[in-house]
């Protein structure tokens, strides 16, 4: 897929294990100071990046957050963050009462949290353990659905699932609906939260890093991470028709897959997205997904050597963890500092490889 | 934009495990439920589904079997050929490898090792990648999961891709096998029917669960009768809404699900009175189908006095991700055979559902173009706009 320049981004809303917003995002990244650290155990054992400072207080009502699993917890405080950023009220008139604005998400987890929650006790307990209240939480499109709810969001939705780049899905999707004219601004998201389960399954899978913090190119494995990503997505038009300071353009969006999932043709469907997104230009900034784990690294690595006038790549997954977001976050890192031509790569273990081209990404907000 | 057309069809039911064999089942008015033996749960009231005589292999899931085995039928020896950079998966899940997950949760809560490496390997995407390797395809893969209409939505968005020029051809469509979490979780509910279920009757009682696998080859007009494809009917467009009311119940006036059929009207440019079938959402739950007549009422207005209106959870129970491809596969061949299958057991209708719900046998009719719905969780709707091929 190629876009035509004329989409923009208006709102970003940050939660992520370094701080809630986008100033300690900011912080994170410029000190690239990584923010693993043993798991409370509610979430898992082993080593992780959890949302520790995560405060919905004053945005999610209290009745509200009992109901929450933690992925929708994370995804409406972000959601909040990028209605504001955006200077958008979305359940002002001008949106027809939410119609205009579609949401898209990208998740690996969601729904999986409250899986585990809801399944434990009935496994050991039988039918008194289920417990109605977790159950509408266990499917994937749970975050969606509670965000139609608290900004009175109306237009078309979509939850897309994959392993590590489900938000470039999901990024997708809502610039297809915004081109059709379906709708005025498009919600996307990525969003995770962790769980014991999630925690067990890498760690007994061997995906995990198991000496420290995950280290791109190591081949040691990745360390999961939590959190949530919001970008507000609109046409240039529209954006400028309202007075909205557009934080970067959106100008391509391509991707590729491989029939099979070896590395090889994994590298090479990334290549093929990159070169699609790029067009012949050079990037000046450039945002990848590697995080520790040799299937994924191998694609980026054999880019950079393919391609030496670009900058080194920025890994934020060996910063905040893998899966916090579904690639959300690698959106996020590149609207954290400016640059003219900033390459977003967002590699994943199967199903399609994303490459996004940000045009103009400038630091100035409402 | 280009005409979009469906060019290959499967279908893996509860009552044959191929499409004609189910057509002509739910034509005859017989149903795929029966006791249910895929899952141990005997504290359960409800011991009714729709399953497939299907057992999960040791690396392949119920789901992706399901889904490679309705392929084939839809491929029908096709070898689509071509760029596979213009070949896209599109495909929508419920809960796909969730029983993997649960298998292992209770091996763990057993204190046993179990196998990480199933749910770490096994997930939703896993089906989307096999149906991928076995067409080479290279272009975009998309695996939706919007609860109960993840499939009809895979279908809109497929269909956008193609519509738009972006593909030659798109595989879409929906698997969904029963776990243990769907059903204990419907069941505490209390949504599950412990009978057969009976979709606008005025005694519902809730929904029945099930098993299956639909797949579409979806192909551009032009490719399609270049190649001399078998052509089951046309996509016009999708609508698609939230109704921001309730994490679980429908609006009860049917306010989003209406507009995701209008806004479907308006993509495929089609008036009402076009319309002669709504393949229903139609669960069988006291809350759903009432607000779905009502919806019905809302996007067709007057036309909805003539239309038919049919439910396949009658036939197979609700079968979820997947419910929304099966209740377009039975739309498409409505629209070839011009026949309207049955809503079962609807012998007492609710006043509420005061449509032409199809009750106890199929109708032969004309049926120029039919609405196919599915609603879900969150309050999402998708509503699908198919159209009759009389040639080109």
């Amino acid at each position: 897929m190629t876009l035509p320049a004329d989409l923009v981004i208006t709102g970003q809303g940050l939660v992520l294990p370094c701080g809630d917003g986008v100033e300690a995002a900011r912080a994170s990244l410029a000190s690239r100071t990584p923010c693993f650290a043993e798991l409370p155990e509610t979430l898992g054992h082993g080593r992780g990046a959890a949302c520790t400072a995560f405060d919905p207080t004053g945005i999610i009502p209290p009745m509200q957050l009992r109901r929450l699993d933690r992925a929708s917890r994370f995804a409406w405080v972000a959601a909040h963050q990028a209605f504001r950023d955006a200077g958008l009220d979305p359940k002002a008139g001008t949106w027809g009462g939410g119609e205009r604005i579609a949401v898209a998400v990208g998740t690996m987890s969601g729904g999986s949290e409250a899986s585990e929650a809801f399944m434990r006790p009935y496994l050991l307990r039988g039918p008194e353990g289920a417990s109605p209240l977790l159950f509408p939480n266990t499917v994937a499109n749970a975050a969606s659905g509670h965000l139609a709810l608290a900004f009175g969001l109306k237009g078309p939705s979509a939850t897309f699932v994959d392993r590590e780049n489900a938000a470039f899905t999901a990024l997708d999707q809502a610039a297809r609906w915004l081109r059709a004219g379906l709708v005025d601004a498009a919600l996307v998201l990525g969003t995770d939260g962790l769980f014991p389960l999630l925690m067990d399954v890498c760690g007994g899978a061997r995906l995990l890093d198991r000496h420290g913090n995950p280290d791109v190119g190591s081949g040691r494995g990745f360390l999961p991470g939590e959190g949530a990503q919001a970008f507000l997505l609109e046409t240039s038009s529209h954006a400028e028709a309202r007075g909205a300071r557009s934080r970067a353009t959106l100008h391509t969006l391509a991707d590729r897959s491989a029939p099979d999932t070896g590395r090889e043709g994994r590298a090479r469907a990334l290549a093929q997205a990159a070169a699609l997104a790029l067009d012949g230009r050079c990037p000046t900034r450039w945002i990848g997904g590697g995080n520790g784990l040799a299937r994924m690294d191998t694609q980026e690595a054999r880019l950079a050597a393919a391609h030496p006038d670009w900058p080194a790549p920025h890994f934020p997954k060996a910063l905040w963890g893998e899966f916090g977001g579904s690639g959300g976050q690698l959106l996020a890192a590149a609207l954290l500092e400016p640059s003219d031509l900033t390459l977003v790569t967002a590699p994943a273990s199967s199903g399609a490889q994303f490459a996004a081209l940000l045009e103009g990404v400038r630091l100035e907000s409402l | 934009m280009n005409r979009v057309v469906v060019t290959g069809l499967g279908i893996v039911s509860s009552l044959a495990l191929d499409r004609e064999g189910t057509w002509s089942a739910m034509l005859a008015g017989r149903d795929g439920l029966g006791p249910l033996t895929r899952l141990d749960l005997p504290a359960e009231p409800a011991q009714i589904a729709g399953q497939v005589p299907l057992q999960p292999l040791r690396h392949q899931t119920l789901c992706e079997r399901m889904a490679l085995l309705a392929l084939e039928e839809a491929l029908d020896g096709f070898r689509p050929g071509g760029d596979p950079a213009r070949i896209g998966i599109f495909q929508g899940a419920g809960t796909s490898g969730l029983p993997v997950a649960e298998a292992y949760l209770n091996d763990r809560l057993a204190g046993r090792r179990g196998h990480a490496a199933e749910p770490a390997y096994q997930g939703p995407c896993t089906a989307t990648d096999a149906l991928a390797r076995r067409v080479g395809a290279e272009g975009p893969r998309g695996t939706i999961m919007n609860a109960c209409s993840s499939s009809l939505l895979a279908m809109g968005v497929a269909w956008e891709r193609l519509a738009a020029g972006e593909l030659d051809l798109a595989v879409s469509g929906g698997a969904e096998g029963l776990c243990r979490t769907t059903y204990a979780g419907f069941s505490s509910l209390k949504a599950v029917d412990p009978h057969k279920c009976r979709p606008f009757s005025r005694d519902r009682a809730g929904l029945n669960l099930g098993e299956g696998a639909v797949q579409l080859l979806l192909e551009p007009l032009d490719l399609a009768l270049a190649r001399g494809a078998a052509i089951y009917g046309e996509v016009l467009g999708y609508g698609a809404s939230m109704d921001a009311h309730h994490p679980t119940a429908p609006h009860p006036g049917g306010e989003g699900a209406a507009r995701a059929m209008a806004m479907a009207l308006r993509t495929g440019r089609m008036e009402p009175a076009q319309v002669d079938l709504v393949s229903a959402h139609g669960t069988a739950t006291p809350a759903n189908d009432g607000a779905e007549c009502l919806a019905i009422r809302r996007a067709l207005g007057g036309a909805a006095n003539t239309v038919s209106v049919t439910s396949t959870k009658s036939q197979f129970g609700h079968t979820l991700g997947a419910a929304g491809a099966m209740g377009a596969a039975a739309a498409l061949l409505a629209l070839r055979d011009q026949v309207v299958s049955p809503t079962l057991r609807l012998e007492d209708p609710d006043p509420v559902c005061d449509l032409d719900c199809t009750p106890l046998a199929a109708k032969q009719r004309r049926i120029r173009a039919a609405l196919v719905n599915a609603f879900a969780f969150g309050g999402n709707n998708v509503s699908l706009l198919l159209a009759r091929w009389g040639g080109a």
